[in-house]
């Protein structure tokens, strides 16, 4: 960062239709509000003069998201209360933004420093049973490891590094709601849907993701989750 | 519909690529309860094609602004939507209030483009609309075109109820609020249409008879001449400046402000630069003021000045001047669409661009001298070379040329002529950069093939044979320089597709009909196109496609649009086309004097450059 800039870090959520969206649509949406909301954004130097902002890990198309981030540069530093105001003025509803804060331009990136998130997995299927679903889950954690296809590779995820938390069913549905935490990073991130839909597999009679909500992106010190705000 | 009719859309999208283009919802979309009078505005292709197009977001604008009244948009659902669509039985539905298109009091499409025509049948289709307007039924909405192709709306004429001619930011008001109170009084759609045909501009098909000798005449008191409708002041409509934000990378995706309509250089070709008489600026307090609040109320991050010919704008310099000021350091940037071959043109292209250079764009359309006076293309070889040299020198690495083959009277020798002229411009850029960049130098050169338009001066030409615009191409591929050209065409079978839709009459209906039926839609879609198909949805119906793109026609013999004018005279056309093939040119009548088209006399409206007519209408 150059002097005299100040690094605002937003809290935001990807809901309703706007779930649908790419992250990138959701990036260039959220810049395009940032500059409704006439904050006095930082620009990156260079040829291609852009507003200096950073998003946090990108959610797929999809997938909602009900604490997410981004972090934005500041020439002046507005008070935080009043920019989530501005915000909260010139955002689409379903990319609603709660607070902002200022964060200490030495913190690491959110995408380096996010390394674990919380998600919900909503599912339905005939004769499902949050029993059965439970039971389905015991054993393919048992088995410690899960393969995933993707693009053409195939993928070995060591589940007991991947699950840092304990998953949990815990909606008594239909659907039934999977609580699951996993781990993202350089060495791959496990997709809750896809862990989900294999321990489907293993279900009598079956069933299908519903839907998929990142509740949570955490940062992990010496064994402690916490949020990034 | 609404709510329920939502819930039923979501399920599908989960199955369906980019479902962005369905869910609404953007930034500016506008959402009305109640109201008495619903039209909803279709664009015939995806969303991502049509959503930034212009001259829907002004109707859009205007229809939202009356009291009772609401627009809402429609595109057409690509092929895995509308097949899930199909299956699920969920008919076409409006954007904002997701209510089925057919529930709406009036349709408005727009034809961007003949190879768009079959999804105008497919979006008619989903709504459970009848592809006939003869086959519709008192509740169904009326269905209104408009748009670049509307000048020769004999093609699909028989799916419209009725064609708006020309401008639509006051002839759409007309047409809502005939239709409204005409509604309102019990009238039938039959007593609705005739009402519709009284207004200016208005064509309303099915009061057209074929009369006799390939024209068509007025069954009872509609119009003999159809002539479109023209605004006098662009400055009493101010531009879209709240515009819907689309969430998804469309195109055009930025702030658009219409700096000037019309243009008057008169290349013989182009069907834009005849039907959009006259020039109307807009003033540079107007612009500057229209660019600044549209990008505060949309938060784009660059305006593009538009027009058909921005650098003619009188008052261009100081509207970047000032704009580049108040805009400096917000990494904001004003983009220029299209330049004219000068010097000119290469500083606003400095002062607009912020310090990017990507890449300029020129069209001399012709390889020689003699074949761009024949076209009226007022261009030299000589301010080509220097204009390239200029941009060079100031850093640009990357240009790309735009020309046109199958012109009339063109020979081999002037398609050749392409080829050498690259090879100068090559020289002349390489020549203007320091040695060391010149790898860096990329002449990237595009050829498209003419297609002889509805009311311009070439109207009467027959379109050049697919066989021989082939021949013409390898001419021209061994012509043009191996090195540091990219050189790519417009796909010739596209050209000539155009041409068998564009030249027609009513009888190309039941072509486009039976090419949808047997699956046709997105043509425009390279991917997607079939000239196979096409050859025989003519040859099942009996048209003679070939012969409609080719066949040239006498000054005596009815053209299938002569009962629809642009305002400019035929005796104009039929003039210039004499001029043309005796090679001599006609100057610009916005910088030089009055060419004799006709339009500001006929239609009421004047040429008008920095916010003063001329006061010759």
């Amino acid at each position: 960062m150059a002097a005299g800039e100040f690094r605002l870090r937003v809290r935001y959520s990807k809901a309703g239709r706007a779930r649908f969206l790419s992250h990138l649509e959701v990036m260039r949406t959220l810049e395009r509000s940032a500059r409704r909301a006439r904050l006095p954004y930082a620009v990156t130097k260079g040829f291609n003069p852009r507003m200096k902002a950073a998003f946090g890990p990108a959610l797929p198309v999809g997938t909602g998201g009900e604490r997410e981030y981004y972090d934005v540069w500041l020439t002046q530093p507005l008070p935080a209360e009043e920019a989530v105001a501005r915000l909260l003025a010139s955002t689409p509803a379903e990319l609603q933004v709660a607070e902002a804060r200022y964060v200490h331009e030495r913190q690491p990136s959110l995408t380096a420093a996010a390394t674990v998130a919380r998600y919900e997995v909503a599912v339905g299927g005939e004769g499902l049973s949050a029993e059965l679903i439970e039971r389905a889950l015991v054993t393919v954690i048992g088995e410690g490891r899960l393969e995933v296809e993707h693009k053409g590779k195939t993928k070995v995820f060591d589940l007991a590094r991947s699950l840092p938390e304990e998953v949990r069913v815990r909606s008594y549905g239909p659907p039934f709601i999977v609580e699951v935490t996993t781990r993202m990073g350089q060495e791959g991130s496990l997709r809750p849907d896809v862990l989900i839909s294999e321990v489907l597999t293993r279900v009598p009679g079956g069933g299908a993701v519903v839907s998929v909500t990142r509740t949570d992106i955490l940062t992990e010190e010496e064994g402690v989750l916490r949020r990034p705000l | 519909m609404g709510p329920d009719l939502w819930q039923r859309v979501e399920a599908l999208l989960p199955r369906v690529e980019r479902p962005v283009r369905y869910i609404d919802s953007e930034w500016g979309a506008r959402h009305v309860a109640q109201a008495e009078y619903r039209s909803v505005l279709l664009y015939p292709d995806t969303y991502e094609i049509g959503q930034a197009n212009q001259g829907l977001a002004i109707l859009y604008e205007r229809l939202n602004s009356v009291p009772g009244h609401v627009a809402e948009r429609a595109y057409v659902p690509w092929i895995d939507m509308a097949t899930e669509m199909r299956s699920a039985g969920v008919p076409l539905f409006s954007l904002e209030s997701c209510t089925p298109v057919s529930d709406f009091d009036l349709v408005g499409i727009t034809l961007p483009y003949e190879l768009t025509y079959t999804n105008v049948l497919e979006a008619l289709d989903l709504a459970g609309i009848p592809l006939r307007a003869a086959d519709r039924g008192e509740a169904l909405p009326l269905v209104i075109g408009g748009g670049p192709c509307a000048y020769n709306p004999e093609p699909v004429a028989a799916f419209f109820d009725a064609i708006l001619i020309g401008e639509g930011e006051e002839a759409v008001l007309d047409i809502a609020l005939a239709h409204r109170a005409a509604r309102d009084a019990g009238a039938s759609r039959a007593e609705i249409l005739e009402c519709l045909a009284e207004i200016p501009g208005v064509y309303v098909p099915r009061l057209y008879r074929s009369a006799g000798g390939g024209g068509l005449a007025p069954s009872g008191p509609a119009p003999a001449v159809v002539t479109k409708r023209a605004i006098s002041d662009l400055g009493a409509y101010r531009p879209p400046l709240c515009p819907i934000v689309p969430y998804m990378d469309v195109v055009h995706d930025r702030m658009t402000v219409e700096v000037l309509r019309g243009c008057t250089r008169g290349c013989r070709f182009c069907q834009a630069g005849m039907v959009y008489r006259p020039v109307r600026e807009r003033t540079a307090d107007d612009i500057v003021r229209d660019v600044l609040e549209g990008l505060a109320c949309t938060g784009y991050e660059e305006a593009s000045l538009t027009s058909l010919s921005t650098t003619d704008h009188s008052q261009l310099e100081e509207v970047l001047r000032r704009l580049t000021n108040r805009l400096e350091g917000s990494g904001v940037t004003i983009s220029l669409p299209s330049l004219r071959v000068d010097a000119f043109s290469v500083s606003m292209a400095r002062l607009a661009s912020g310090g990017r250079k990507s890449g300029l764009t020129f069209a001399p359309e012709a390889g020689t001298q003699r074949l761009r006076d024949v076209i009226n293309k007022n261009v030299s070889e000589e301010e080509l070379l220097e204009t390239v040299t200029r941009a060079f020198g100031a850093g640009w690495r990357r240009v790309k040329l735009y020309f046109m083959i199958g012109l009339p009277t063109e020979t081999d020798e002037d398609v050749a002529a392409i080829g050498a002229m690259v090879a100068r411009v090559q020289r002349a850029a390489r020549d203007a950069v320091p040695a060391a960049d010149r790898g860096s130098v990329r002449i990237g050169v595009s050829v498209s093939t003419f297609v002889p338009k509805a009311h311009t001066p070439f109207q009467w030409e027959g379109q050049v044979s697919l066989e021989e615009i082939l021949r013409r191409q390898e001419v021209l591929r061994s012509a043009m320089p191996r090195k540091g050209v990219d050189l790519s065409w417009h796909d010739a079978r596209v050209s000539f597709l155009e041409g068998m839709i564009a030249r027609g009459g009513r009888e190309v209906a039941d072509v486009i009909e039976q090419a949808w039926r047997a699956g046709a839609r997105f043509d425009a879609w390279s991917e997607r196109f079939d000239l196979d198909l096409w050859k025989s949805a003519f040859e099942s119906t009996g048209v003679d496609g070939a012969t409609i793109a080719g066949r040239p026609y006498g000054q005596d013999e009815p053209l299938p649009w002569a009962h629809i004018s642009s305002g400019v005279s035929e005796r104009y056309l039929w003039l210039e086309r004499e001029r043309a093939l005796a090679g001599t040119t006609t100057e610009d009548c916005s910088f030089g004097r009055c060419t004799g088209c006709d339009v500001c006399g006929d239609l009421g409206v004047d040429i008008v450059l920095g916010g003063e007519a001329r006061g010759r209408g």
